[in-house]
């Protein structure tokens, strides 16, 4: 494979790989919410903890994904 | 309402229509497709200000001895040090005068200096958070020795702003995450930390601005105070816990301690990476947005590119107003858990022993 082909083949990879985080990311990230949104209507004088617990997790799904969109950046930069 | 519409609707068909075809027929010459957003968004040597022009930085370089120069352009005049593109590519060297390219300073033998500790663009702005967070909460704090504050109501919309910010992130981050005892050792440097990594995410939203957070060096200098303050503060359980995690079989601390050892260093790696990535993303979502334009301009013609422009603008905005949020909550977020690490490294953690809580359980 030569160089230039291996060029289409990264940039293809960058961009799947973009929306392969974005499922994941967002399936995760929704997944918080949801679960944010049962507890505050269950008790909503907790909303308070609830809401920085639900922050935290979201950064830190956050943090994962935004190592792989960093890796799809230096691929599309290829 | 209904005339703002109607007018809208107006001005985008006379665009439309107003487009001469010539400047259709001249497209194929002119390239709209030519922004280079990475470059934009990558640190230089040199400031902008739109109209005006380019203002060098001055460039200090070790190599074989200590050499300042005023800007780039005298580095390469003096003949020890060449820009790298000239350098690669000798055709291109003209004897005389020749601007930078790529700022990217060799020696004239096309090895690489030593040290390069220029002043660039992103160092510039990181500067002037630092001093405009010392000058604004070192006058804040000189107030409130003086007693206005604390004996009577604060004075004026920035301090009673800065005052909401300081306590709520006394009491909500620092304290909670910290404990009662200790938290007023580390308050200092988280609020500093909140509020310079906020004053440099608004930069980039003012004209001209640049954030020095979409920068991996700047987020990795404050990353690696945190991992600092983190592990020059762990007490002894904290380090016990990495070194010879309590309750477990002895052997599987083989496989205990290299982990526990890389998550010292993931920590804070997570931590710069999310502020970098953030930052950088909002400002490339911005300018591929502004950029669709000249794509539709490109693709359909100069009107139609102009006409997408009502599309894309309030995405635009839409994306900036989004973004003001981003560099609260991210800011916010990189305070939070650096209490959170600290607080993990302060706290005592025998009572994180589950056979120890069962016996205390059983005992009551």
């Amino acid at each position: 494979m030569d160089v230039t082909q291996f060029a289409d083949m990264a940039h293809l990879a960058a961009g799947l790989g973009a929306g392969i985080i974005l499922l994941g990311a967002g399936f995760g990230i929704g997944m918080i919410g949801k679960g944010a949104m049962d507890a505050m209507a269950r008790q909503p004088e907790a909303a308070g903890d609830v809401r920085t617990a639900m922050l935290i997790a979201a950064g830190l799904i956050e943090g994962a994904a935004f190592f792989a969109l960093v890796i799809c950046i230096i691929l599309a930069n290829t | 309402m209904n005339k703002f519409v109607r007018t809208a609707f107006l001005l985008l068909f006379a665009l439309l229509y107003v487009t001469p075809t010539t400047v259709i027929a001249q497209d194929e010459e002119r390239n709209y497709g030519d922004i280079d957003v990475i470059a934009k968004l990558g640190d230089r040597y040199y400031i902008e200000f739109e109209p005006l022009p380019k203002l060098y930085l001055p460039r200090i370089l070790i190599s074989e001895g200590f050499h300042f120069f005023g800007s780039t352009k005298s580095a390469m005049n003096s003949g020890l040090f060449q820009d790298q593109f000239y350098v690669e590519n000798p055709q291109a060297f003209v004897a005389g005068e020749s601007g930078p390219v790529t700022y990217k300073l060799v020696r004239t033998d096309g090895t690489p200096v030593t040290l390069d500790l220029s002043i660039s663009k992103h160092i510039l702005w990181f500067w002037l958070a630092g001093f405009l967070t010392l000058f604004i909460f070192g006058r804040m704090a000189r107030k409130y020795e003086a007693g206005i504050g604390r004996e009577t109501a604060p004075k004026g919309a920035g301090m009673n702003f800065a005052e909401v910010l300081i306590v709520y992130l006394r009491d909500e981050v620092v304290k909670a995450n910290i404990g009662e005892e200790k938290y007023m050792k580390f308050a200092p440097y988280l609020l500093s930390c909140f509020f310079m990594i906020l004053f440099m995410n608004l930069f980039g939203l003012a004209p001209w601005g640049q954030t020095p957070t979409s920068d991996i060096s700047v987020t990795a200098a404050l990353a690696i105070t945190t991992f600092f303050m983190v592990n020059l503060n762990g007490t002894k359980d904290y380090w016990k816990h990495v070194f010879a995690m309590p309750g477990i079989p002895k052997f599987m601390l083989i496989i205990m301690i290299p982990v526990e050892v890389l998550g010292l260093f993931t920590k804070p790696f997570a931590l710069a990476v999310r502020l970098f990535a953030n930052m950088l993303s909002g400002k490339m979502l911005i300018l591929s947005m502004l950029g669709m334009i000249f794509v539709f301009a490109g693709l359909y013609g100069a009107g139609l590119g102009l006409a997408s422009a009502l599309l894309w603008v309030p995405f635009t905005l839409f994306i900036y107003a989004l973004k003001v949020f981003a560099a609260f909550l991210q800011a916010y977020i990189f305070t939070m858990f650096s209490a959170l690490f600290i607080g993990m490294a302060l706290e005592d953690h025998s009572h994180h022993d589950e056979h120890h809580h069962a016996e205390t359980a059983a005992a009551h």
